[in-house]
């Protein structure tokens, strides 16, 4: 490798005999010359041979790189099924290839997974994941039914410090979401309802979409991302360093002990942002009718008409259920965490993913479910 | 058929100075850690350096390997100066040397047979085909062939340390630094790695600089063993182990080699 090295060759003899490929190598079979090496046997190798002989007697110096052309041939036959015979080495270049060529299998050539095959195989991996999701639920049911009856079950610092980094953390990131998609709701809708005279209906408008389905959804989906990412980092790099198993040995139950805090804590926190949220989407909106010549109070007034006691409860608790996805998610991705630095940063996305699917689909489901009720 | 090819270093090239270190004080904020390395590491030695915790052995491995500059001093390292030289001459000396880390360092996202091929597609223009083959061969020679298409976290640490010599190897590089490599290991699987290590200097007369304290590895593999003392801020014994172990004048060092606690050889 030093610059002063001098210029290494290598020449490939290939004779065909019937079915038999004898390759003699002569020169350098070093690191630089091995790609060519490779290049020259591609196309004897075509012939799929049953059998290599490969003489190495003509080769002057070998490195670890140029091993790779004995592997090479080794597995290149042992996949075909034919022979592989060596010759021209002795003492420790042999000893470097033998110790090269253990183990190498290239095991047989597998073909890709048919229709039916792949359609089980997921059919099965959904079966897995629904399956966990029943279990955790129930785990963290039981859990919960005993902090019911013996409340010094619960960790209360963590939860209160929970309270604290996921709840009054977000408040300025859920508040300017909430101020801004109100805004933006009473953009887009103004010039529409102002053709039929309906300007101060855009605050019906603004009310309804805001305290009923998009402030507790803007203040989950930020949960999502915040939360639901931090608490399946947090809890997967404690399964990858341990810190779990170190848990069950002390005979603690981690979803006792780190799942239901976060999960209560959001579930405190979460109807609370999203009442702020949509208080400021509600504002959001006057911001922008305002100018318009609608007075604060014919904007409250429309607000109050617009809002049934219905619709608030509607929106809290959707708020509720979205805290419990997203946290239960978070935290169920942390446990299932698999092992090695790159499962934490998959972990976190799928929570994240995971979450966000999860609320939407709650949100339709809940959505047609009050729809029903007439709420 | 015939194919000429271009080509560039022997395995087989005369035994020299691999690592020349002169004046060489290292430490942190200005403060030295050990002050006056002068050290002469041969090609294809099997090199210990040895001393206790905190006297500065990792702190050297990182000036050794270019992370980190000394304070002062000069280290010729495959026959360039690294003190003093600027960020792409570094890149270009680091392809010369490869280095195992003492947990592996392996990039847990990706197989061992990938691991191994990333220096190969970063630094050469071998074809896809071609980088597979010599990755195989190399987790080969570390017995670790049938396990190529595992990923770290799947195989044990020792397997894991076979892996990241594997990595070193991969563009055959003339010098491989190995960062407490017996750490954590069974009996067993430490033999069985220090065997490793001594079949590739044989055999590649690659040469091998180990950090380690791991006296059994270090009399069983070491050809010369240099002791680092934090105390006394210097390069304290430089030789045979088993010499050193027998005929050193220092107390300290004897000390060391022969596992003996401060308090007997005090009432001694």
């Amino acid at each position: 490798m030093t610059d002063a090295a001098p210029q290494a060759r290598a020449e490939v003899r290939v004779g065909v005999r019937g079915d038999q490929l004898s390759i003699a190598i002569e020169g350098a079979l070093v690191l630089e010359t091995v790609g060519a090496v490779y290049e020259s046997l591609a196309a004897p190798l075509r012939r799929a041979p049953r059998g290599v002989a490969l003489d190495l007697s003509g080769v002057t110096r070998l490195d670890a790189s140029g091993v790779a052309i004995p592997v090479h041939l080794f597995r290149y036959t042992k996949a075909a099924g034919g022979t592989f015979a060596l010759s021209g080495v002795s003492g420790e270049r042999q000893l470097l290839i033998d110790l090269a060529l253990r183990g190498q299998d290239p095991g047989p050539r597998k073909a890709p997974p048919g229709a039916v095959r792949v359609v089980g195989a997921w059919a099965g991996d959904i079966w897995t994941i629904l399956t966990d999701l029943l279990r955790f639920s129930g785990e963290v049911s039981i859990i919960a039914l005993q902090i019911v009856r013996r409340p010094r079950l619960l960790r209360w610092k963590d939860t209160v410090a929970a309270v604290a980094r996921h709840g009054a953390d977000a408040v300025p990131v859920v508040g300017l979401l909430g101020l801004l998609v109100g805004a933006i709701i009473a953009f887009q809708t103004y010039d529409p309802m102002a053709k039929y005279g309906a300007k101060l209906q855009v605050a019906d408008v603004v009310a309804v979409s805001i305290v009923r389905e998009l402030g507790p959804l803007i203040t989950a989906i930020i949960l999502a991302g915040r939360s639901g990412s931090a608490f399946a980092a947090e809890i997967g790099t404690m399964k990858v360093t341990q810190e779990l198993d170190a848990l069950r040995t002390f005979g603690l139950d981690p979803v006792r002990f780190l799942v239901v805090p976060r999960m209560l804590a959001t579930l405190l926190v979460t109807p609370l942002l999203s009442v702020y949220a949509s208080i400021l989407g509600v504002l959001g909106g006057f911001l922008v009718l305002g100018p318009k010549g609608i007075t604060f109070m014919q904007y409250a007034l429309e607000v109050r008409a617009a809002l049934t006691i219905g619709g608030y409860m509607q929106g809290l608790g959707k708020a509720a259920v979205f805290a419990l996805l997203v946290s239960g998610i978070g935290c169920l991705a942390g446990l299932r965490t698999g092992q090695g630095p790159s499962a934490v940063g998959r972990a976190a996305t799928r929570a994240v993913v995971a979450g966000i699917v999860a609320i939407v689909v709650a949100d339709s489901v809940l959505g047609s479910f009050f729809y029903t009720l007439g709420i | 058929m015939a194919t000429t090819l271009p080509s560039s270093r022997t395995v087989d090239a005369p035994r020299g100075v691999a690592i020349a270190l002169r004046g060489v004080a290292i430490g942190y904020n200005g403060e030295a850690i050990i002050e006056e390395i002068d050290l002469d590491i041969h090609q294809g030695e099997i090199f210990f350096i040895g001393g206790g915790s905190g006297s500065g052995k990792t702190t050297l491995l990182a000036s050794l390997i270019t992370l980190r500059q000394p304070l002062r001093g000069s280290i010729v390292l495959d026959g360039i100066e690294v003190v003093g030289a600027d960020e792409d001459a570094l890149s270009a000396v680091r392809r010369r040397f490869g280095m195992m880390y003492q947990l592996g360092a392996l990039f847990g996202g990706m197989t061992l047979l990938e691991n191994v091929r990333i220096p190969l597609e970063e630094f050469t223009t071998l074809s896809n085909d071609a980088m597979d083959g010599v990755a195989h061969a190399k987790l080969g020679l570390v017995g670790l062939a049938a396990h190529a298409h595992k990923l770290p976290s799947e195989i044990s640490g020792g397997m894991q340390k076979r892996a990241a010599i594997a990595r070193a190897l991969a563009l055959d590089p003339s010098i491989i630094f190995l960062d407490e490599p017996s750490a954590g290991l069974d009996p067993v699987t430490s033999a069985d790695l220090d065997a490793l290590i001594v079949a590739l200097n044989h055999m590649l007369g690659t040469t091998f600089v180990v950090i380690s304290h791991e006296l059994a590895s270090i009399y069983s593999i070491g050809h010369r063993l240099a002791m680092l003392d934090g105390a006394r801020k210097r390069l304290v014994a430089l030789g045979s182990p088993a010499e050193l172990r027998e005929h050193s004048p220092d107390p300290w060092v004897r000390r060391f080699l022969t596992r003996t606690a401060s308090a007997s050889q005090g009432a001694a």
